[in-house]
């Protein structure tokens, strides 16, 4: 299963059990007899205790998961220098800079580690990539000024898009390019 | 016991807002219905009525907010009601500003007005000026009132009572009513960010009228925008609870909520956690020192555990097996902690690196925060206005639940933003006035989120006419 439906599907399951929960809790407001809640105390403790542990938990899972470690010891095969400006973005194997502005078809081998170097021309974009079912695979900001370093690692051959995921004006939602991974 | 001048900038602040929520709530729904191809507006016109429904949103519930804590307060202490009297005439005139930038100026930047793009003028030259006067407006209004709130707080308890900091010792000398200890942490973050609001200003006009000699660092604005944006709209959830805090045992007939241990420390962590969660709207810029990232996911993990868990635990301890009184006004808050809840598990997902690069601005982002937003805080706020209603006027309190409208209610908006979440777990961007061909198949998703506004302004719209007899009756009285 895909992780964007993976999560989609723990969100809604957390959400239906805490709207059933709050469900019983407001049903149990229409009793005769009151005896409110045994114990509160010892309750509010432990669930205060399985709180904490769960989110103790989860940032020990996913932390050493952060793009910013992942692929860090390997040497990109590829590095892919992109520069966004409204409503383009630029793309080469080689630096790209208001003084050298370049752009040419990119293509980059799969199941090596490309690192995309990302920065902007003019005003704040993003560069988020996609495969070609539309599934958003990863992505950086491109900010003027600054360099971002992505890298990832491309296991399915094919034609991926790019789409600007940082509103920068009213072209925003036309900014788009495209690459290939063979 | 509040006074009738106060009663009466209550009942303009409440009548305004309201107003102003309906607009805004259209707003929106014509952005629905343009992404979902119903109906066809120009990008220009599609990012200026953006800009103004985000801005307006956050505003109106900020001011509504204080608007209650000021109200409220003044069952413990004195507020001069001038200066609620002053931020409602610099609030209208901000207000007026920002949206002439945006309708007739065509600024477009949106409510971020992410550095540099507000001087990559594509609108008409005086919007820019305009727009970041309107804001710096506001601003002051907004700056004073709560500083003018917090200052008589402080005439009256320690700073350290204010954080409830004695409830730590066995014996507390004082209680510090919960109404006081979270108007004072909210206080507090919204001074802050505001004053941060003022930094961002002064940069942007020292770039604007150094006529090139000077520019600003990108990274540094982009985080001093997030710094104010994330805590102003946190803060002001945290005034709608100060209410709940105060009205919903009241209403339900029940003890009032106290200030203990924990209750003072879950209030405190909130405090400092909530002020450094904003980084985590800064993960994909790589560019960012690694122990923000870090810190900003940590922050964002613990800056929901203890109001959140805190604030549940009391409202289920409230109301379980316990005879409830309930009315238009309780089941709000109540409905108000559930809506909270389920968008902050929504945003906690959101918050997760490994997540948000899979997340990061698609339509999961505004899931979760028109959850805990449409859902959450509103209802908070909501709860006061038909509360406060009912005191400013002898006409017969409403009791009982309307089944009806809390049905509407609770349907339009989770259906609402239900529409979001499947947009955000399907990749489809946001901020997009139209959508990509890759997703023309799911433009559905954004009629139909529509449709789901339109119940949810209906029930809005029932609740407004429930309250606003009541808010003009005190315009009468003597």
């Amino acid at each position: 299963m895909k992780e964007h439906t993976l999560i989609l599907l723990l969100f809604l399951v957390i959400s239906i059990a805490i709207m059933g929960l709050f469900l019983v809790i407001f049903q149990s407001s229409k009793i005769e007899n009151e005896t409110g809640m045994q114990n509160p105390k010892k309750k509010r403790f432990f669930f205060f205790i399985i709180l904490a542990s769960i989110l103790l938990v989860l940032l020990s899972i996913t932390i050493p998961k952060s793009p910013y470690f992942q692929y860090a010891d390997n040497s990109p095969a590829k590095v892919v220098y992109i520069a966004a400006q409204q409503y383009v973005f630029l793309s080469s194997f080689q630096a790209i800079t208001l003084d050298n502005i370049n752009t040419e078809a990119i293509e980059v081998p799969a199941n090596e580690v490309i690192e995309f170097r990302v920065t902007s021309l003019d005003v704040n974009h993003g560069f988020a990539i996609y495969n070609d079912k539309a599934e958003l695979v990863t992505q950086t900001q491109a900010m003027p000024g600054y360099i971002n370093k992505l890298r990832w690692k491309f296991t399915e051959p094919g034609k991926y898009n790019i789409l600007c995921l940082e509103f920068c004006g009213g072209g925003h939602s036309f900014m788009r390019s495209s690459f290939t991974v063979k | 016991m509040a006074s009738i001048s106060l009663k009466r900038i209550t009942s303009t602040w409440i009548i305004t807002v309201m107003v102003l929520f309906v607009i805004a709530i259209l707003f929106g729904i014509t952005m629905r219905f343009n992404q979902g191809k119903l109906i066809q507006i120009s990008p220009t016109s599609f990012y200026s009525i953006m800009t103004v429904h985000g801005l307006t949103m956050i505003g109106i519930w900020s001011v509504a907010g204080l608007a209650a804590i000021h109200y409220l307060l003044s069952r413990y202490l004195s507020i001069p009601t001038s200066i609620s009297v002053f931020a409602f005439i610099f609030t209208v005139l901000g207000v007026v500003m920002l949206w002439s930038s945006a309708f007739i100026g065509e600024f477009h930047a949106g409510w971020t007005f992410l550095y540099p793009l507000p001087f990559k003028v594509a609108w008409k030259s005086w919007a820019t000026p305009l727009f970041l006067s309107g804001l710096a407006v506001l601003g002051v209004a907004w700056l004073v009132w709560s500083v003018g709130i917090l200052y008589q707080i402080l005439k009256k308890y320690t700073i350290t009572q204010t954080l409830g900091w004695q409830h730590f010792s066995t014996n507390p000398s004082i209680e510090t009513p919960p109404l006081i200890l979270i108007s004072t942490v909210s206080l507090i973050g919204i001074i802050v960010c505001l004053l941060s609001a003022v930094v961002l200003l002064v940069l942007f006009f020292a770039e604007y009228f150094s006529n090139g000699a000077y520019s600003n660092d990108p990274l540094l604005m982009k985080n001093i925008t997030y710094f104010f944006g994330h805590t102003i709209a946190n803060e002001t959830l945290y005034l709608g609870l100060a209410s709940l805090y105060e009205l919903m045992p009241e209403i339900s007939k029940k003890p009032k909520f106290k200030t203990t241990w924990y209750v003072a420390l879950a209030w405190n962590c909130t405090l400092v956690f909530i002020l450094t969660a904003f980084f985590h709207h800064l993960y994909m810029d790589f560019v960012q020192p690694l122990g923000f990232q870090m810190i900003g996911q940590l922050a964002s993990y613990f800056a929901s555990l203890p109001a959140a868990a805190v604030t549940a635990f009391s409202v289920a301890v409230l109301v379980y097996k316990n005879q409830i009184r309930w009315s238009l006004s309780n089941i709000l808050f109540f409905l108000g902690v559930m809506g909270w809840i389920i968008g902050g598990i929504g945003a906690l997902i959101d918050a997760t690196i490994s997540n948000n690069i899979i997340l990061h601005n698609t339509l999961w982002v505004p899931a979760h925060f028109h959850t805990y937003n449409a859902m959450g805080n509103v209802l908070f706020s909501l709860a006061f206005f038909v509360w406060v209603a009912n005191d400013f006027s002898d006409l017969p309190v409403d009791s009982g639940i309307p089944k009806f409208i809390i049905s509407l209610l609770v349907l339009g908006g989770f259906g609402f933003v239900l529409m979001f979440y499947l947009g955000g777990a399907m990749s489809i961007p946001r901020r997009f006035a139209l959508y990509p061909p890759e997703f023309n198949n799911l433009s559905w998703l954004a009629t139909l989120g529509g449709w789901f506004a339109v119940v949810y302004l209906i029930s809005i719209l029932f609740i407004f006419f429930t309250i606003l007899k009541k808010c003009l009756k005190v315009f009468s009285a003597s």
